[in-house]
């Protein structure tokens, strides 16, 4: 065994300066980011009261509100029936709203595709109006939808919608741009007119991928149409605040418990379709 | 009678298409010979406006077809049939449906939004489909055929279009030797028989040779060569061929298409 | 001219036409019967769902009215006509809006460091305990499962009404989130560093630490860009249920309709997000660009 290697130091950091020199700008740069990343967590959290008796007696009280919650309990039976039915009542609401964001989203990304419009301006502007809807979050969109329907799942549908139509717009177009050319050059090369390109040369082929987008959003819309309830746009959500403001947290495990197994159920369903859409296409291609 | 009159075509500083004058008496059958990259796709796609000219214009029976827009457009499309080198089929939708677009500029649009074809109509589809052998796989998706197969389709999508003059840009380049053959004795039956005016680009000159009357080729986006098959010699071929490597030179530098010695030989 | 069609008899069409329209019939009947199950869907959910269409149509109005006054100020003017009266409260709701943009900005901090260290125990190529892997998955799913705004309502009670109840929701959603995304980052390195670091006999925190995290810290960053543009969306509305940042002005405004102010401060939100979505979509290329540069 030899000893201890020995190490001439000097001449390493003479043949590599680099290694020893002061670090390269875009490490300085970095680094600096990162410190002042890190002061204005800290700095932040301050400001928002995380350092005080606030965040302790909270997490205090949060242990007693989770050993309150257990184990999930519906009360009584006249809860069960009330909490499967606006169960249901969500995924009516998330249904709808999807299903209506996908046609009205539809002529929208046509619109916006580079593709098929060709007018920049109006393409820039359509583009623009769907991220101004994106920018706004659904519960939102359903405070305002309730101020013109009214307090209800209603309300809740066309916030699903509204929302949605913003996410679609931006997806279809894309979609829309991605698709082969060459169908829809045939069939102008062969006298159709725009009109008859989209039918024939577009929408065929960009089919199963919407429908795969729509199925998709159908699952997490349903995960949100849970929380509309909450401003009074219908769905289960009404009743887990209720419950929540009202102490019952045995119900409010239970109803939460509800939604996991329904967004579950739903997320199993969706892939199931989706696979069978996209499934059918790789097997023909 | 088709008249091309110094037709150009840029893509930014490049010029794809270098003006080409040309005339193309009706019914014949002609081949558009050259390297890929010498304009020859370009050329086909403008005269069925798929491209726009830069510069030039282009004349069918005496009208000019650059000027046309909106239904003129379509019209002229629709008697101006155009087969390409990938088929350029609605993949997801079936062979007679793909066939039936041939109709699309003569039927209502909204009984062809609805694929609501008349008994004449689907008559005449699966006629065209039955001269090419295709009509038994009419209820089939398009995607599901194979290359000799689709191209089929898209002839028959041609001839139901009922062209004066037919396009066909690379037609075969993506088919078996059997399907080239098939496609290629299609397009001179058509040609012979009805009088049409077929313009073929074609990548090897022993097809071209044998199936056309007249052979047009092109290098660099230039008109290089014109004239019969017979007058098309090795030689010329070798230099029509060499030419990109050549290319250090540039057409100008040549007078003549006598071949330069040892210049043409380096493909 | 000829038709270069060749017309069939009609004895050797009908067959052929036959055969056609079977097998548009069979795929016809198939979509129909997926265009019947859409159609009763739609009918089961319209009647849960309540839909009104005469309630809807006849108060369509009002939405174009609702837009119409929202861009109007209370004496009739054009809300652009007086920007100071239209932003009377521009220094409050600035206020609450960089409340809001902190919020978002602990929330995805605290977040990202803990779904940080849980990414590695959750990897599958990596994991040291396969019990302890499960287990941080299945928290990670329910952190991200339950909506952010049913914990936000849950810690107002814990931690009384304020804007720590939803940084607390924001960074337990956020960690759930991001903790699947950066585990399936980790389980798609490659193993031949880590494999090098732990050969030369280092502890597995080492082998993580030079074999595995040079990796995947570009990935981690670029999501937690991603997520923090979410979380101001959603932080503009934890104040819905009291939990802090502008929404809270902005639910009393739409609900007590003041319109005026609605506007001011959607507008102020729009422009936030767009403003933040383009620093950060600008922060995520320089990244993926210093990456391909080294």
């Amino acid at each position: 065994m030899a000893g201890r290697m020995k190490v001439d130091t000097a001449a390493i950091r003479s043949r590599h300066p680099h290694y020893f020199g002061p670090p390269a700008r875009d490490r300085q740069v970095l680094m600096l980011a990162g410190a002042a990343a890190v002061i204005l967590l800290v700095a932040a959290m301050a400001e928002l009261g995380f350092f005080g008796a606030k965040l302790i007696g909270g997490i205090d009280k949060l242990g007693d509100i989770a050993v309150l919650m257990m184990p999930p309990s519906p009360g009584d039976w006249a809860h069960v029936r009330l909490y499967l039915l606006s169960l249901m009542e969500t995924i009516a609401i998330s249904f709808l709203g999807t299903l209506l964001a996908a046609v009205i989203a539809l002529p929208i990304a046509l619109l916006a595709a580079r593709n098929v419009t060709v007018q920049r301006v109006l393409r820039f502007f359509t583009r623009r109006s769907l991220d101004i809807i994106r920018s706004v979050d659904i519960l939102i969109w359903a405070l305002i939808w309730i101020n013109v329907v009214g307090l209800g799942p209603f309300a809740g549908v066309l916030a699903i919608m509204t929302s949605d139509i913003g996410n679609f717009g931006k997806l279809f177009s894309e979609a829309i741009e991605a698709v082969d050319r060459k169908p829809r050059e045939g069939i102008v090369a062969s006298g159709g007119g725009a009109v008859l390109g989209i039918r024939f040369g577009i929408l065929p082929e960009v089919f199963p991928v919407l429908a795969s987008q729509v199925l998709y959003f159908f699952e997490s819309n349903t995960r949100s149409a849970t929380i509309i309830g909450i401003v009074g746009a219908g769905g289960i959500g009404l009743h887990l605040a209720e419950a929540i403001r009202t102490l019952e947290l045995q119900q409010v495990s239970f109803i939460i418990l509800l939604i996991l197994v329904a967004v579950a159920a739903i997320d199993v369903v969706s892939n199931q379709l989706r696979f069978a859409l996209i499934g059918r296409r790789a097997r023909l291609a | 009678m088709l008249r091309l009159d110094g037709v150009v075509k840029k893509f930014g500083d490049k010029r794809a298409v270098d003006g080409i004058s040309l005339v193309v008496p009706k019914g014949q059958m002609v081949g558009v010979i050259g390297q890929s990259g010498s304009g020859k796709s370009t050329l086909l796609r403008m005269i069925n406006r798929l491209n726009d000219p830069s510069e030039g214009r282009i004349f069918f029976e005496g009208a000019d077809v650059t000027r046309l827009t909106g239904r003129e457009l379509r019209q002229w499309r629709a008697r101006c049939a155009m087969i390409f080198q990938q088929f350029n089929l609605a993949g997801r939708l079936d062979v007679l449906t793909n066939v039936m677009m041939g109709r699309a500029f003569h039927a209502p649009l909204w009984r062809a939004l609805l694929k609501l074809w008349t008994h004449d109509e689907k008559a005449m589809g699966l006629s065209a489909l039955e001269g090419l052998d295709m009509a038994r796989l009419s209820g089939q998706r398009a995607d599901t055929l194979s290359g000799g197969q689709q191209q089929r389709v898209a002839i028959a999508r041609a001839l139901i279009q009922e062209p004066e003059i037919i396009l066909a840009d690379e037609p075969i380049a993506s088919l078996d030797p059997r399907n080239t053959q098939v496609v290629m004795d299609a397009l001179q039956h058509i040609n012979r028989h009805f009088g049409i005016t077929v313009m073929c680009n074609l990548h090897s000159l022993d097809l071209a040779r044998k199936y056309c009357d007249r052979l047009v080729g092109l290098a660099a986006g230039r008109l290089v060569f014109d004239d019969v098959p017979a007058a098309l010699t090795d030689s010329v071929a070798r230099d029509l061929y060499g030419l990109e490597s050549g290319e250090v030179l540039g057409p100008e530098s040549r007078p003549d298409l006598v071949p330069a010695p040892g210049l043409a030989i380096a493909n | 001219m000829a038709s270069p069609v060749v017309h069939l008899p009609e004895a050797q069409l009908r067959p052929l036409l036959a055969s056609y329209d079977a097998a548009v019939r069979s795929r016809r009947f198939h979509s129909l019967l997926v265009m019947a199950c859409i159609v009763a869907a739609i009918g089961l959910s319209s009647v849960s769902a309540e839909v009104d269409l005469a309630k809807f149509f006849g108060n369509l109005g009002n939405f174009t009215s609702y837009i119409w006054r929202l861009f109007h100020l209370d004496n009739g003017a054009w809300v652009w006509a007086d920007p100071v009266e239209w932003y009377w409260g521009a220094a409050r709701w600035l206020r609450l809006l960089g409340e809001t943009l902190l919020m978002a900005y602990v929330g995805t901090a605290l977040g990202a460091i803990g779904a940080f260290f849980l990414a590695f125990l959750a990897a599958a190529n990596v994991a040291p305990r396969p019990w302890l892997r499960l287990l941080v998955r299945r928290f990670c799913e329910l952190c991200r499962t339950v909506p952010q705004l049913v914990f936000a309502l849950m810690f107002v009670i814990a931690f009384g009404l304020g804007p720590l109840a939803g940084v607390l929701a924001m960074a337990i959603h956020t960690l759930g989130a991001l903790g699947k995304l950066f585990a399936e980052v980790v389980e798609n390195i490659d193993m031949k560093p880590v494999e090098g670091v732990s050969a030369t006999g280092a502890h597995w925190t080492a082998a993580m630490r030079y074999g595995a995290l040079p990796q995947t810290l570009s990935n981690f960053v670029s999501y937690s860009l991603l997520r923090f543009e979410i979380n101001v969306r959603e932080a503009a509305v934890m104040g819905f249920v009291g939990a802090g940042g502008i929404g809270m002005d902005l639910i009393e405004a739409i609900r007590k309709f003041y319109y005026s102010d609605v506007s001011a401060i959607l507008l102020m939100i729009v422009v936030t997000v767009a403003v933040i979505d383009t620093l950060t979509s600008m922060a995520r290329h320089r990244l993926i660009g210093m990456e391909e540069r080294h």
